[in-house]
């Protein structure tokens, strides 16, 4: 590269959340997403076959319309 | 360009745990892989992946606007009928779009090739932005990469930029599936950027989203939802409960719905159909069009509906060479004629090229043993030397 290249570089990369502090935001366990529907994920049958195991509710996957909380609603 | 291997930091994963990176690391296998990056002229950087991706951008738009309120296209591309309204509303509308990635084959010769457009939901713009560019500063710092060295990428500034569009002062809400670590480091980091351009916040499970009995979208606190980020794929948002709910809705959506027919393969038929020849596009017909037969017994088969690689064939001379396992195909395939992957030290990397409000700002390169990208792929950091 020449004095004169055309920068390409970020010149300033600053994060105000993650790090550190939000570490305990992303710590979850990764689920992996290998192309199943909504409401699925990819898993092993005892055959060693691929299927999709549903796991998710997806948006409005609680079923509930009237907005309440904290009801312990299963996922 | 060239695969250099080079020494790793013996300190990154420390560096990537202290930056929230936590899934550099995937079920016991390396994500991010700095045991060799990827070098490239300047020059190849602009005219083979920048200029391209900024005149693809320019074509996707080409078509949306054409195919948007066209039933022959939305039949074709097999968007739903409920949702054509929607979609047609948010193009008319000029709902804005913040980010997308377009994924090519280039081995330094001859222009890139378009594989595919993650235009709804693509991930690994942390990991683009952030990892690879701290990899490059401290590389410079401890000989692993020349001196002078720099990278295609602006993204983190531009996204910032982006959402002040948005509206410095909004409440945005991020949404996805927050189970997977993966996501959420995605929506962690984009909630960064939007909080450095003065929007203000709030992380929601997608499941978390309410309907108030006005027909808006709530938050858990009963907040209205004015303007949300999704990394959830339209097609599974029509599908999903609320889906029949959305029009109804003031919430504005990003990537907004206009974006579902960019996410879909059936974009490569039609864009071969509308720019016949573009250097950068490969052959790609409709399964069930008879042009098909024109790419002959090789050929690469994606489902019109298919992530990271599932469902996707690549047969040569008539034989299935590899195919990835998967639950798509049912609304019918493509087929894309067969542009074989770069080989560089057994290794097959394609090339993602970023684009931020349309500007074409980055790259990120991730690499497989197997000539079909999957979700198992790893991160190779790039420089330009």
């Amino acid at each position: 590269m020449t004095a004169n290249s055309k920068i390409k570089r970020s010149r300033r990369v600053v994060l105000t959340m993650m790090g550190t502090a939000a570490v305990g935001a992303v710590s979850m366990g990764f689920v992996p997403r290998e192309g199943c529907p909504p409401g699925t994920e990819p898993a092993l049958d005892p055959r060693g076959r691929l299927y999709c195991r549903a796991f998710y509710g997806g948006f409005g996957g609680y079923g509930y319309g009237g907005h309440g909380h904290g009801h312990g609603f299963g996922g | 360009m060239r695969r250099i291997t080079c020494p790793e930091r013996d300190d990154w994963r420390a560096t990537a745990d202290s930056a929230g990176f936590d899934f550099h690391t995937i079920d016991g296998e390396r994500y991010w892989d700095e045991r060799a990056y990827y070098a490239f002229t300047l020059d190849e950087i602009e005219r083979a992946i920048e200029q391209p991706t900024g005149e693809i951008d320019a074509m996707c738009l080409e078509l949306v606007g054409r195919a948007i309120d066209d039933e022959s296209s939305l039949r074709r591309l097999k968007i739903p009928e409920a949702f054509w309204p929607l979609i047609s509303e948010s193009w008319h509308r000029d709902e804005a779009s913040l980010y997308g990635r377009l994924d090519f084959s280039f081995g330094g010769k001859g222009p890139a090739k378009l594989l595919e457009y993650n235009a709804d939901t693509p991930t690994s713009i942390f990991e683009a932005a952030v990892f690879q560019w701290t990899w490059l500063e401290q590389g410079i710092e401890r000989n692993i990469v020349p001196k002078r060295s720099d990278q295609f990428n602006s993204i983190h500034e531009r996204l910032i930029e982006a959402w002040k569009k948005f509206g410095a002062g909004r409440h945005l809400h991020l949404a996805g599936a927050t189970e997977s670590a993966e996501d959420a480091g995605t929506l962690a980091y984009l909630e960064d950027t939007a909080r450095q351009a003065g929007l203000a916040t709030t992380l929601i499970d997608i499941r978390d989203i309410g309907l108030a009995d006005d027909g808006s979208f709530v938050d858990l606190d009963s907040r209205a939802i004015d303007l949300a980020f999704k990394l959830y794929p339209w097609e599974w948002m029509f599908q999903d409960t609320f889906g029949a709910q959305l029009r109804n809705a003031p919430t504005r959506w990003i990537e907004p719905p206009w974006k579902a027919l960019l996410s879909n393969k059936g974009i490569l038929p039609l864009l071969w159909e509308m720019f016949p020849g573009h250097p950068n596009l490969l052959p790609a017909y409709f399964e069930d069009d008879p042009k098909a037969t024109s790419l002959g017994a090789s050929f690469v088969r994606k489902p019109i509906y298919s992530r990271e690689g599932a469902n996707v064939a690549l047969i040569s001379a008539g034989v299935t060479v590899v195919e990835q396992a998967g639950p798509y195909g049912a609304e019918g395939f493509i087929r894309q004629a067969l542009a074989p992957l770069p080989e560089f030290s057994g290794q097959y990397p394609v090339l993602g090229s970023w684009l931020v409000d349309h500007t074409p700002c980055g790259l990120s390169i991730r690499e497989d043993e197997n000539p079909i990208t999957g979700n198992t792929s790893r991160f190779l950091p790039h420089a330009i030397v």
